[in-house]
């Protein structure tokens, strides 16, 4: 008899969930918040973004946040800093 | 236990046919007395049962006693049977054993007679005279008529003979019926494969593979996989990176049917799933970094002979079961429970083959140091893992050398190449001693901390020899120079610059063992990612079964 296969589902079951990208602000105002990964010499690109940013809009508050390691999730404080502070955020990858 | 049911208890009804096709129904029997019974054509007191049942036919037939021999085997072993003992009576075939279960008996033969509305009149399992003497007693007065003499003095027959194991308790038959009556507990979702889709191309299309077929994992199989271990199937393991989920030993096992892994090798597959599940070994680091390393497993203890995990010759290569199948089984549970896949999470520049699957174990009888695991604190008749985030081998060639002063600057020399020359503390390395480079050790009485010592010395370079320059613009940071060593202008002081770092930042950075052919001068290094909290570090763990 030529029954169907039935298999067992191998993932973890929790159905994928499409990330959308935020929404783009129209122009930057509030707290900007530049993260750094911590990749080595991140820091000099993000030291020229930030000179940039400070020279042509000098009403922005700018901050300056960094990952412990690049090579792990940011831990939840850090996020959670980002999110009560910031209302824009540039994160970069270098290497 | 047996189940079969008895005299007052009501037959449950059945759908056969013979081994020529004829449907065989017992529903609403029109005759006096129905005898069924269940025989194999292996069990020897079966067949001193059957001729004692046909000349039940033969003399109660006529009185209305209707007799159903019900066969667990398939036609031609059944039509062997009915030739054998010149069987008249009807032989339906249960070759699915679904009417045997149903019937709840542990042994063949089993009798069961039945009255009217198929309610039982008497019943037993295996051979005794008195309960022979008592079924045939009863089916007469069910036929209204005088029992037979159904034993002859010049039988021979024993008073009482056990029966044999009745087919639905063979385990593979037992995990297809609790299937097939939805009785296993198993928690996952099941998947219906379309009907007319091949089901490796099906598993393929819904991206649950590595890039080579995988075994479907159905029901029986994971419930066969998972008397492999004594665990419960609920337990959770881990929780996997990069999605975090929640590894239960029964999703671990799914993928060690797809992975191809016999059921002795799940305790494997789950230990090497918690010891890369550690935040020291850092998988999704392993995972997410365009570097090449991969989970590398190694097997110590008992468990290599008993699973014939290869620790000898084509260490690394092809051809063995276990080390083929473990390695991948936690391959795809990082790809299907972690989620971790080529072009998501995993990034990797180039990767390495490594990543299909890598499990060796260490053949620690050909060593005259402690193996592995018990120098990382586990007593020897332990059996561990160790996972160890790893770039491909690289060769060590080495045939000349005759003293272990020289072989271990051969080694030093080989990797001090690992991740490039010009670096120091990169991390660990896993240096992998073959056969007959050990017996040069040995035979100079080197201990591993002796081997260390001289690898980290051979791999001394000056600091100058270190630092960027213009023929060769990579070498070590700046900033990973020690302050001592700079000046006020924040430049390598020319003490510092004489300086020499040896390649590994401690010595038990680089972890030894044995294995391999016997035959070839050849040992082999896998390079390591990078230490410390932000890298991965090798961690060991016990395989439980």
């Amino acid at each position: 008899m030529n029954e169907p296969l039935v298999i067992l589902d191998p993932t973890d079951e929790r159905a994928a969930i499409g990330r959308r990208l935020a929404t783009r602000p129209d122009q930057l105002q509030g707290t900007l918040g530049i993260v750094d990964i911590a990749k080595p010499r991140g820091d000099v690109f993000l030291d020229e973004i930030e000179r940039l940013i400070r020279g042509r809009l000098p009403a922005l508050d700018v901050i300056r946040l960094k990952k412990p390691t690049y090579t792990k999730p940011s831990p939840t404080s850090l996020r959670d800093e980002v999110g009560a502070r910031c209302q824009a955020v540039i994160q970069a990858l270098a290497d | 236990m047996s189940d079969l049911p008895g005299p007052g208890a009501k037959a449950p009804t059945f759908s056969l046919t013979t081994p020529a096709g004829a449907p065989v129904v017992f529903r609403d029997e029109p005759v006096a007395s129905t005898l069924l019974v269940f025989f194999k054509h292996d069990c020897d007191t079966c067949h001193l049962t059957l001729p004692l049942v046909e000349r039940l036919q033969n003399t109660l037939s006529p009185a209305g006693l209707r007799v159903v021999g019900i066969s667990q085997d398939g036609t031609d072993d059944t039509a062997r049977v009915v030739t054998r003992h010149s069987l008249t009576f009807t032989v339906a075939l249960d070759d699915h054993l679904e009417v045997s279960a149903d019937y709840g008996f542990d042994a063949v033969p089993a009798l069961v007679l039945t009255g009217p509305n198929r309610a039982i009149l008497a019943s037993f399992e295996g051979f005794t005279r008195p309960d022979l003497r008592n079924l045939t007693e009863a089916a007469a007065a069910a036929c209204d008529t005088q029992p037979p003499h159904l034993v002859h003095d010049g039988d021979g027959l024993p008073e009482h003979r056990p029966g044999c194991c009745s087919k639905v308790h063979d385990p593979d038959v037992a995990r297809r019926l609790a299937v097939r009556r939805g009785a296993s507990t198993l928690g996952a979702r099941r998947v219906q494969v379309p009907i007319d889709d091949d089901p490796f191309e099906f598993m393929s299309s819904q991206g649950l593979d590595d890039g080579l077929p995988v075994v479907p994992p159905t029901e029986a199989r994971v419930l066969r996989m998972l008397e492999g271990t004594r665990r419960a199937a609920s337990d959770i393991v881990a929780h996997v990176p990069p999605n975090l989920a929640p590894a239960t030993v029964e999703k671990i096992a799914v993928n060690a049917v797809m992975a191809g892994c016999r059921p002795e090798y799940l305790p494997v597959v789950i230990a090497a799933t918690e010891a890369a599940c550690t935040d020291e070994f850092n998988l999704h680091g392993v995972l997410a970094t365009t570097y090449f390393v991969a989970p590398v497993i190694v097997v110590n203890g008992p468990i290599r002979r008993a699973i014939e995990l290869n620790c000898g010759r084509n260490l690394f290569g092809q051809g063995f079961r276990a080390n083929a199948t473990i390695g991948r089984a936690l391959q795809l549970v990082v790809r299907n429970i972690g989620g971790g896949k080529p072009g998501g999470v995993d990034m990797s520049t180039l990767g390495q083959p490594g990543k299909f699957t890598c499990c060796v174990g260490e053949l620690e009888e050909a060593s005259p140091w402690e193996p592995l695991h018990v120098e990382r604190g586990f007593a020897a008749d332990t059996s561990t893992v160790t996972v160890f985030a790893g770039e491909a081998p690289r060769a060590i060639r080495d045939q000349l050398s005759r003293t272990a002063h020289s072989l271990g600057a051969s080694m030093g020399m080989c990797l001090q190449t690992m991740a490039h020359p010009k670096l120091a503390h990169v991390g660990e390395a896993l240096l992998v001693v073959c056969p007959e480079h050990i017996s040069i050790f040995e035979r100079d009485g080197y201990t591993k901390a002796d081997l260390r010592a001289r690898i980290q010395e051979a791999t001394a370079r000056r600091l100058r020899e270190l630092l960027p320059d213009a023929d060769c613009q990579k070498g070590m940071a700046m900033r990973a120079v020690p302050k001592a060593l700079l000046g006020p202008d924040g430049l390598p002081t020319a003490e510092g610059l004489e300086t020499r770092f040896s390649k590994f930042q401690q010595d038990s950075d680089i972890l030894v063992m044995v294995a391999g052919g016997t035959a070839g001068k050849f040992s082999a290094f896998l390079g390591g990612w990078a230490n410390g909290a932000a890298g991965s570090m090798a961690v060991t763990r016990e395989i439980l079964s």
